[in-house]
């Protein structure tokens, strides 16, 4: 067990998140993504202070914290998503264009 | 009383009755006459007593300061001297007369008050313009004789000729204005004092000036001058101004307003005395006018316009006079010509009241010469003006041209427009005293549209003409007299030098005998038989053709240039930019296509291009 | 030790896959609830028991099981259809040049020595004096920051209308 094999662990869980983010069109996928995006963070912030410490364990509470955070950003998160749902009956973020550009002015004149 | 208390009268007089006239007697035609009928023969009594009391003695100023600023004070207020005494009595005289006559003139006119109001502000501007005793207080009251002379060419407003008549007299002179404007500033930044009668002190030789300076001021003076009193090329708007009511033609485009551009030049004539190059500037186009609008005189057919013509050419005549160095001659000849052209276009305003035309021709079969008073006054004017010996305009033309006879150019000039003058008085008076029905001559001008049935009253109408008849018959009689209160000594021509003048004179009344006198004369011209000539003197040698052409139409073109450039040009490129901010903002709008997956792809991509050059960056 | 760690790492990259790549949404959160427990392994074998238990408690038994309700609420209308390939691809693309250029820092970079403290400073009463001392604020920010979140996501999905409970089941 090394530092880098922490970090590249951490990488490949944030590299597998990105992808969910990209390719997934369900909302709650992207959530999903997002989560292991955060997690593979964590990981990192344990490994360095693990590995190089320069302060006893504020990493620790550092990852207590995103870990809380991710709990409040998840709940509003799945809020919002069936918010839209009941509103919009999808849950696909292609669908969720409005504020896109139409070129509705311009065609007017 | 001292004598400026008096001025004091003479001055505000008109000017209350202008604002009694036109706010306090609005509805109440009468007591407006009346109030203005006042006004204006206190002013005429005062600047005649100021004349018999003060005439000769030395000048005496009183003025006030309005503002003190940079060591100078704007002053205003009158100067007594002899030309000011000379002029204001003309003047006072004359309005008094116009004002007189008008009440018969104007009777059944709708707007008679506003006229007597405006004829009011116009004594009232151009007496504190004679009187003036500083540049800043001629240039306020010659700009404000222009206004009145505005309101009054346009007095029928509802008249389309008399507006466009009333705005071409005050564009033409504002030309002339600019020049004066631009003499007067220079003038004073060269002198550093706007006190008319200090000015007339300085000169080169006192080191006051340089030569070349004061060429510069007395020309540009000289266009203001050319703009006031109608001289060439700036004279077309005053045949158009006799749009105007009658009186107001004999007033102001005859007898005083446009000899303010004459007064000027004789207020300034020790200025002018020094630049000799403006002088012979004045004597080229005074001569070139005075032949000119001789020419136009004796064609044209409306009476008030042969008159009016004969105004440019007289005022032609004294500047020709003030211009060879006679203050004397041309001053002579402003005082006489005033009198016997405000009685010829008094006459002439009777004519065409009574008949309703303008046309000689038609006034003369008309019978106008059952309208005796009248016609004897026409006569007496006519041979005034003709230069007939003894009578007024006789002398003062004498002097003139005497005091050409070293400038031979000049003197033919004059000899030419004297007995084309001549001709064309006689011409009209002939043609109204012997009328001839079979003769081959048309009518040409269509009757006049104002014309009613009122048949005014005599005495009122009668009274002002036998007095400017008796005027033009006296006062070349009285050139000594007028000579001592301006400080010079008249010249007394010998009868071999005037022969010239006379036979001339003689000769155009005797051509005009044979043209219009006799029986069975055609009547209509020698100039007809030369149809070029004819139609050129006609269409007043087409001079306002040429300016619509020349100058409107280079306006128009301009502003066609810049519409062309506004519309096509500016409003294209602003239209560009507009369309252009539009298409861009389209295009990059695409951008925004609201993908979110897309976004952040994006971005994470750019920054995974940033790392991978980071970590080559690190494995070197 | 190692080994710990690597069947941690391996059950976490699992897990992750799966979530990923599991069409069926449902599948996919109970591959993140894998992924979590092994984060948490490696917690635990980075000395860390009390945030690896956090990790479990929270993630997996709070957030993967509130998506779990989730998914199940917004019933799509048909949850096992797959992104396009090229979307997916394109994904992939991204996610791979991202991991590759990770991967080219970590290999290169250099962290110096490490050094061990001593296990008191590591310590889970170490982690509550600086949690309830020095990093007090964050603490009780956090606590405000659920909070408001709690109200917020309570006010987000309530119903506008007043109405009464049959447009809730209906909803629902």
């Amino acid at each position: 067990m090394t530092l880098e094999g922490a970090l590249l662990l951490g990488l490949m869980l944030f590299s597998l998140g990105l992808y969910a983010v990209l390719a997934r069109r369900n909302l709650i996928g992207i959530l999903i993504g997002i989560e292991l995006m955060l997690n593979a963070a964590n990981i990192n912030f344990l490994a360095f202070n693990y590995f190089i410490p320069t302060d006893p364990a504020v990493a620790q509470i550092i990852v207590l914290v995103v870990i809380g955070l991710a709990a409040a950003e998840a709940a509003i998160a799945l809020a919002i998503i069936l918010k839209l749902y009941r509103q919009r009956n999808s849950v696909d973020v292609d669908a969720m264009q409005l504020l896109r550009s139409t070129g509705a002015e311009a065609s007017n004149e | 009383m001292s004598s400026t208390s008096i001025g004091l009268v003479l001055l505000g007089a008109p000017l209350m009755a202008f604002f009694v006239a036109l706010v306090v007697f609005r509805k109440n035609h009468l007591a407006a006459m009346m109030t203005v009928l006042l006004s204006g023969a206190a002013t005429c009594a005062s600047a005649v007593f100021l004349l018999a009391t003060k005439g000769g003695t030395p000048a005496e100023q009183a003025s006030r300061a309005w503002i003190h600023a940079g060591g100078t004070s704007i002053e205003f207020g009158i100067l007594l001297d002899g030309k000011t005494l000379i002029m204001g009595t003309v003047v006072s005289v004359i309005t008094l007369c116009v004002q007189v006559y008008s009440l018969s003139y104007m009777s059944h006119d709708p707007g008679r008050g506003r006229f007597f109001a405006f004829l009011a502000l116009f004594e009232w501007a151009m007496l504190s313009f004679v009187y003036s005793p500083s540049l800043m207080q001629t240039f306020v009251f010659w700009e404000l004789v222009g206004l009145s002379s505005f309101f009054l060419i346009g007095f029928w407003y509802r008249k389309p000729s008399a507006i466009a008549a009333a705005k071409k007299a005050f564009i033409m002179t504002r030309i002339g204005d600019v020049g004066l404007f631009i003499g007067l500033i220079l003038l004073f930044q060269t002198a550093h004092t706007l006190d008319i009668q200090t000015l007339n002190t300085m000169s080169v030789a006192t080191g006051n000036f340089d030569s070349g300076r004061i060429e510069l001021i007395t020309l540009l003076l000289f266009v203001g001058i050319v703009g006031k009193s109608a001289q060439f090329p700036l004279h077309t708007w005053l045949p158009d101004a006799m749009e105007g009511p009658t009186p107001v033609s004999a007033l102001l485009h005859s007898a005083t307003m446009v000899a303010a551009g004459v007064f000027l030049f004789a207020r300034f004539h020790p200025l002018f005395m020094q630049a000799e190059l403006t002088l012979t500037v004045v004597l080229c186009v005074a001569t070139f006018t005075a032949v000119l609008s001789s020419t136009m005189a004796m064609v044209a057919s409306d009476m008030k316009r042969v008159f009016a013509y004969s105004s440019i050419s007289q005022l032609g005549f004294m500047l020709m006079g003030l211009g060879a160095g006679s203050l004397f001659a041309g001053y002579f000849h402003l005082t006489t010509h005033a009198i016997f052209k405000a009685l010829l276009f008094l006459c002439a305003g009777a004519f065409i009241h009574e008949y309703g035309t303008n046309d000689t021709v038609a006034i003369g079969r008309a019978g106008a010469r059952k309208l005796r008073v009248i016609t004897l006054g026409l006569i007496i004017g006519g041979g005034a003006l003709a230069g007939f010996p003894l009578l007024a305009g006789f002398f003062s033309k004498e002097l003139i041209i005497h005091s050409l006879h070293d400038k031979p150019l000049f003197l033919a000039g004059a000899y030419l427009a004297s007995f084309m003058t001549a001709y064309y008085t006689f011409r009209v008076i002939f043609l109204v005293v012997f009328p001839n029905q079979d003769s081959a001559v048309q009518v040409e001008e269509p009757p006049a549209d104002s014309h009613d049935d009122h048949h005014s009253s005599s005495l009122p109408l009668h009274a002002p003409i036998l007095l400017l008849t008796v005027g033009a018959i006296a006062v070349g009689w009285f050139g000594d007299s007028i000579a001592s209160v301006l400080g010079l000594v008249a010249y007394h021509p010998s009868l071999p030098e005037m022969a010239p003048a006379i036979g001339v004179a003689l000769g155009g009344i005797l051509i005009a005998w044979f043209d219009f006198g006799r029986k069975s004369a055609p009547q209509t011209g020698f100039i007809s038989k030369l149809a070029p000539l004819h139609t050129l003197f006609k269409n007043g040698w087409y001079l306002d053709v040429i300016y619509k052409k020349l100058f409107v139409g280079a306006a128009q073109a301009v502003a066609g240039l810049l519409f062309g450039t506004e519309n096509h040009v500016l409003d294209k490129a602003s239209d560009m930019l507009g369309q252009g901010t539009l298409t861009i903002g389209e295009t990059t709008g695409k951008a925004q296509s609201g993908r979110l997956p897309l976004y952040i792809g994006l971005a994470a991509l750019c920054f995974s291009g940033a790392i991978i050059a980071l970590g080559l960056e690190m494995m070197r | 030790m190692s080994l710990h760690f690597a069947i941690a790492a391996v059950v976490s990259l699992v897990g992750a896959l799966l979530a990923v790549t599991q069409a069926n949404i449902l599948h996919a959160v109970f591959g993140l609830a894998i992924a979590l427990v092994g984060v948490a392994g490696v917690f635990f074998t980075l000395d860390s028991p009390f945030v690896a238990i956090m990790e479990v408690l929270i993630y997996v038994g709070g957030i993967a099981v509130t998506m779990i309700f989730a998914v199940m609420l917004s019933s799509v209308s048909n949850p096992k259809e797959r992104e396009s390939a090229g979307r997916r691809l394109l994904a992939a693309l991204v996610a791979v040049a991202f991991f590759v250029g990770g991967a080219l820092v970590i290999a290169h970079a250099d962290f110096g020595p490490g050094k061990k403290l001593p296990p008191s400073a590591w310590g889970l009463e170490q982690v509550g004096r600086d949690l309830l001392g020095r990093f007090n604020l964050a603490f009780e920010t956090l606590s405000i920051v659920l909070l408001l979140a709690i109200v917020g996501a309570i006010v987000i999905v309530r119903k506008e209308s007043a109405m009464p409970a049959n447009a809730d089941e209906e909803a629902s």
